[in-house]
């Protein structure tokens, strides 16, 4: 469903990218794991169009993407929900979500599609007339991922959705992803919560200073014992420093 | 006394009239404040090159017998406003485009670059003569009360009422209107719900460009026609300021009490300090400064609030 090959991007003369390739079949939750700054964010930012990449190609559904605006990769079934949420804080939840379905044309569909997000969401539906600056940051994430799902994405890219969440919410949010990912969304999701990530997840990459370094099933990668170290907690203070270094 | 307060009733209703159009003015600069954080120099000249714009067409109208009167003075606005729509299309493409992703200082410089342009250009099609466009109404009054007012400012309150009450059915009920919001405060989520950024600031500078020509076309007759009357459009900054930068109702609000305090203290002070020439400009910073110093933000402004 969506392939990169090679994908290099920078930030003025800032490689963030060295040559991404990474694969999410349809139906699959993928998941991107990384240190901070490894450009977890810049891959998801050069799939939906935010950022364009230099060199590389990124193909969905056969159509290749990596040269188009944003506006237009959405309208193809890519929905990204940003790192910190960015909702907008002075329109309503109400009107958050009509601007996630900017791009329905009819009345009527975009009335069932809100109506399907407060089914699921119905913490949104209490908090319709709200400014969305003034939910709570669980709320935020929520409506964020109620925006993107407006459009009824094929696929949904997630950018760290816990992040600053209580432990509690966390486990909401997971619930949540994991739903949506039974109810056929496909899912390329970026997360620091590696263990619990790594668990819902069919697929798991790791990335290093903007290359992939490692990729496996949740299985696999928890053989792997750097993965372990790194990500899950289970190696040595010395050996860590080590592998952060190189 | 009962003489002076109608004195000073009529001054308020004639600065209510100049206020609606530092208002629209302010508006024009909100508007692209809030969408591109670019402050825009040249608000001032797009008013004047507006009322320009209008006063050709009226003029190449007048030898047209039934286009003489206030039919022709229609037909010259809807033409204004539609070479309004081209001119912002074309600002849109010569200086937000090519420097969007520039420093907004560079983009303030373009501006003011353009302002002086503006006003040159217009010099050298025009000629040097001020000129006074008479109004549609002539120089009629109604008497409302005791208050003598002129129809062309009843014109002007009236038009200004109705383009305020547009533009706030626009940005809150309609999705292109929303859209334009969503876009200020957050261009890149912007794009990721499909909403064509691009489009949108380009839809900001022709908003701005036509609502400047309106009050240009408004303005004219009660001043004068000149290329330098865009100065006159800088007030329309302090009046933004007043109400709360950023802020669209501010903006408005803050028009409306400048026009009043100008009018007011002109009509008044002059007659005490008939030596100081511009004591009207002076009451207004005045005003401005101690506003300012109680309410840092303005009026209707609000503290930034950021939330993580
Ligand atoms: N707008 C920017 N301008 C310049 N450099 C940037 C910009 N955004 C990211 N970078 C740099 O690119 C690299 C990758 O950043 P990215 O945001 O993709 O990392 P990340 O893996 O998402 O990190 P985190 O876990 O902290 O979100 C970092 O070194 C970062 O400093
Ligand atoms: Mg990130």
């Amino acid at each position: 469903m969506l392939k990169l090959i090679g994908v290099e991007a920078f930030y003025g003369k800032i490689k963030a990218l060295h040559g991404v390739s990474l694969e999410v079949p349809d139906g699959k939750l993928v998941c991107i794991l990384g240190a901070n700054g490894a450009g977890k964010t810049t891959i998801l930012k050069s799939i939906s169009g935010v950022v364009e990449p230099e060199m590389g190609t990124i193909h969905f559904d056969g159509v290749r993407i990596d040269r188009l605006d944003p506006e237009k990769i959405v309208s193809l079934g890519i929905s990204h929900v940003p790192e910190n949420r960015h909702v907008f804080p002075e329109l309503t939840v109400h009107e958050n979500l009509v601007m996630g379905g900017f791009l329905v044309r009819e009345k009527s569909l975009l009335k069932v599609r809100l109506e399907e997000v407060f089914d699921r969401f119905a913490i949104m539906r209490e908090r319709k007339d709200q400014l969305a600056g003034t939910l709570s940051g669980g709320e935020q994430q929520m409506l964020a991922i109620s925006r993107a799902l407006m459009l009824k994405p094929k696929l949904l890219l997630l950018d760290e959705p816990s992040l600053g969440l209580a432990p509690l919410l966390v486990q909401e949010i997971f619930a949540t992803i994991k739903n949506l990912h039974q109810s056929g969304v496909t899912i390329l999701l970026v997360e620091q919560n590696v263990n619990q990530a790594l668990r819902i997840a069919d697929y798991g990459y790791v990335l290093t200073s903007g290359k992939i370094f490692l990729s496996g099933t949740y299985e696999e990668l928890r053989r792997e014992e750097k993965v372990r170290e790194m990500y899950l907690g289970e190696g040595k203070y010395v050996r860590r420093a080590r592998l952060w270094g190189s | 006394m009962t003489d002076m307060l109608g004195g000073l009733a009529q001054e308020v209703v004639s600065g209510i009239a100049l206020g609606c159009i530092y208002a629209l003015i302010a508006l024009g600069f909100t508007l692209i404040y809030k969408a591109t954080e670019v402050v825009n120099f040249a608000q001032g000249e797009l008013m004047m090159v507006g009322a320009y714009v209008n006063f050709f067409i009226v003029t190449a109208l007048l030898d047209i017998p039934m286009l003489d009167g206030a039919l022709g003075f229609l037909l010259a606005f809807a033409g204004a406003v539609a070479f309004a729509f081209l001119f912002g299309t074309f600002l849109d493409l010569i200086i937000n485009r090519p420097l969007k992703d520039e420093p907004v200082f560079s983009v303030i410089m373009a501006t003011i670059s353009m302002a002086i342009i503006l006003r040159a250009v217009m010099a050298l099609i025009a000629g040097p003569m001020t000129r006074l466009p008479l109004s549609p109404f002539g120089s009629g009054v109604i008497k409302v009360g005791g208050l003598f007012i002129s129809v062309h400012d009843l014109f002007i309150i009236s038009s200004a009422i109705v383009l305020v009450c547009g533009f706030y059915y626009f940005f809150n009920r309609t999705k292109w209107g929303i859209a334009m919001k969503a876009t200020s405060e957050d261009p890149m989520a912007a794009s990721l719900v499909g909403i064509p950024v691009k489009k949108v600031y380009r839809n900001v500078w022709i908003f701005s460009m036509v609502v400047a020509t309106i009050g240009g076309v408004l303005l004219a007759p009660r001043t004068l026609l000149d290329t330098n009357m865009g100065f006159l459009g800088l007030k329309a900054f302090p009046a933004a300021v007043l109400g709360g930068f950023g802020s669209v109702p501010g903006a408005i609000v803050g028009g409306v009490i400048m026009g009043v305090i100008e009018t007011v203290s002109m009509g008044t002070l002059s007659f005490y300090f008939p030596w100081v020439k511009e004591i009207n400009d002076i009451v207004v910073w005045i005003v401005l400064i101690a506003v300012l110093m109680i309410r840092p933000a303005g009026i209707l402004g609000r503290e930034e609030i950021e939330r993580v």
